[in-house]
């Protein structure tokens, strides 16, 4: 719900607003779904005025339509597919992780689910040279262990400086900072990130499971964390979380 | 509310009706009229996605190719819209219909690519929003005389966000639904389109596997009854909307093992979806049902018709 306030449009001044309030218009959405022409007499301003207040406000808060074509040639031009590093693993995933999707890995403890995104992690820094995101919420996540499998790649430790430098850590270990995490990332943080290296390709999450199950005696609140995933993923990452 | 010449011109333009959009789901000629509502509903991985891409591709592929030619609107509220699928789904039809003729690979492009230019696409990320975006699509419905099917996908992808906002008070949970409800409801009546709508079930059914003794019994049952978890659980204003609702669910499919010339053994086991309509149009007060199957291959959804062995 978006609060009426004064300077949101042209058009829209403190004595506007005052008297929208008195007549119970506070939000944009009442205002959009209000009557226009009763709204202008009550709040005597010309009816003009007040459509075209509307429709400036309707086109500032609206998702706006795009074409199917449109939305598929950028889909085309900004789809890239990301190898795991594992060749058999990238036969399952078809080719690869696309960036716009979220991968998910499930399987019961010591199943393998860490040591896959530490692959995948140490092969999009290294081969792809590209910056990847870890969110750590287990406390399993040691720099030492990809030092390891980076060494078995190459000999030269500038090498390996470089591919661990564009590995970006967070460690969280409940979920509403990891949603401020997300938000923050899609707010700008992943441009930030990216000053490095290459641009941000991948975040990484190990594990969701690890902060939603506590939560989940009472209401199921997936669909908090899922909804801010959805958002961050239209910054064209491949998102791989466990 | 005063409008142009234009708009009301738009207005009582007759849009396409789309009874016949999908005679394999509805009742004998009980498809859905105009300004009907049609809900999916059904929990997670039982086909409701795949089947708004089918009747999309349905309606936005060339009359050459079995489909309407009418513009479509896709509302996506969970970002979930898989763009490659569909385009797979289309191709997969253009070629099936093609014509023995060699054809070239730009005529296919041009064609593909008209049929996307029929369908717009909106993400959501709130229920304010959605409710802004139905004000908008307002405009779209004067200025495109041919858009004739709005698809939502999903219509309760805010209902824990809404519920969480509005605090104690029912009444505030439903709120904002209830708004885009009656919104929905005043478009149908004015721009006579119809509304597909997909609903995640939140609640599980726990009924698991019966005793023998009850099993017979749940299967008489089985085409009437509507368990717990199918109770529909949005807003009011949302559920006197809808007047064709479709259950889908998942069944296992059964092992088939065919012997073949040779004595070995072949284990064929395909994932068939059913989805059961109970329709309430205006026009018969009484509701009727129908059932039906499918598989979901790489070409979309293909029905299981009394013809097709099931394997």
């Amino acid at each position: 719900m978006v609060v009426l306030r004064e300077g949101m449009c042209p058009g829209l001044e403190e004595g506007l607003v005052r008297d929208l309030r008195a007549a119970d218009i506070k939000t944009v959405e009442d205002l959009v779904s209000s009557d226009m022409e009763e709204l202008a007499q009550k709040c005597s301003v010309s009816y003009k005025a007040l459509f075209a207040i509307r429709r400036v406000l309707l086109a500032q808060h609206t998702a706006f339509p795009v074409s199917g074509a449109d939305l598929y040639e950028e889909l085309l031009s900004s789809t890239a597919i990301l190898s795991t590093g594992n060749p058999s693993l990238d036969k399952l995933l078809d080719s690869g992780l696309y960036t716009g999707e979220i991968t998910e890995l499930s399987g019961g403890p010591g199943s393998g689910k860490s040591q896959v995104c530490f692959g995948v992690a140490v092969h999009i820094s290294f081969h792809l040279k590209q910056s990847v995101i870890f969110i750590d919420t287990t406390g399993g996540f040691t720099a030492s262990r990809l030092l390891q499998m980076l060494q078995t790649e190459t000999r030269n430790t500038e090498e390996q400086m470089e591919a661990l430098q564009r590995i970006h850590v967070f460690r969280l270990f409940d979920v509403y900072a990891l949603l401020d995490c997300l938000y923050s990332l899609r707010g700008g943080g992943l441009q930030q990130a990216s000053v490095g290296g290459g641009s941000v390709k991948a975040v990484i999450v190990d594990s969701v499971s690890a902060v939603i199950s506590p939560l989940l005696g009472g209401k199921p609140n997936e669909g908090d964390i899922s909804f801010y995933w959805s958002i961050i993923v239209h910054h064209t990452c491949g998102c791989v979380y466990t | 509310m005063t409008e142009s010449g234009a708009q009301l011109f738009a207005r009582l333009e007759a849009r396409r009706c789309l009874k016949d959009i999908e005679p394999r789901l509805f009742p004998e000629d009980g498809g859905p009229n105009h300004g009907e509502v049609v809900e999916l509903y059904g929990p997670e991985g039982t086909g409701k996605t795949e089947l708004l891409y089918h009747l999309l591709c349905r309606c936005v592929l060339p009359v050459a190719s079995g489909g309407l030619e009418v513009d479509v609107v896709f509302v996506d509220t969970d970002y979930s819209l898989d763009m490659l699928r569909l385009v797979s789904i289309l191709d997969n039809r253009l070629s099936a219909a093609r014509s023995a003729g060699s054809p070239s690979a730009a005529a296919d492009e041009a064609v593909l690519r008209s049929c996307l230019s029929r369908l717009l696409v909106v993400h959501c990320s709130s229920s304010s929003q959605l409710l802004l975006t139905l004000h908008f699509l307002e405009t779209t419905l004067t200025s495109r005389p041919g858009l004739a099917l709005l698809l939502i996908d999903s219509i309760n992808a805010f209902y824990w966000l809404d519920r969480s906002e509005g605090g104690a008070s029912f009444a505030r949970q439903e709120e904002k639904l209830s708004k885009c409800a009656e919104l929905l409801g005043r478009l149908l009546r004015d721009y006579k389109i119809t509304v597909f709508a997909t609903c995640h079930a939140i609640r599980r059914s726990y009924s698991g596997s019966s005793s023998a003794s009850s099993s017979s019994s749940t299967s008489s049952f089985a085409s009437t009854s509507t368990t717990e978890s199918d109770k529909p659980f949005l807003c009011r204003p949302w559920q006197r909307l809808v007047t064709h609702r479709l259950l889908c669910s998942k069944q296992e499919a059964p092992k088939n093992m065919a012997a073949t010339a040779g004595g070995s053994k072949e284990q064929k086991t395909r994932q068939v979806f059913t989805v059961s309509t109970a329709s309430s149009s205006s026009s018969s007060k009484t509701k009727t049902f129908r059932s039906s199957s499918y598989y979901v291959t790489d070409g979309g959804v293909e029905f299981i018709g009394p013809n097709t062995k099931v394997s």
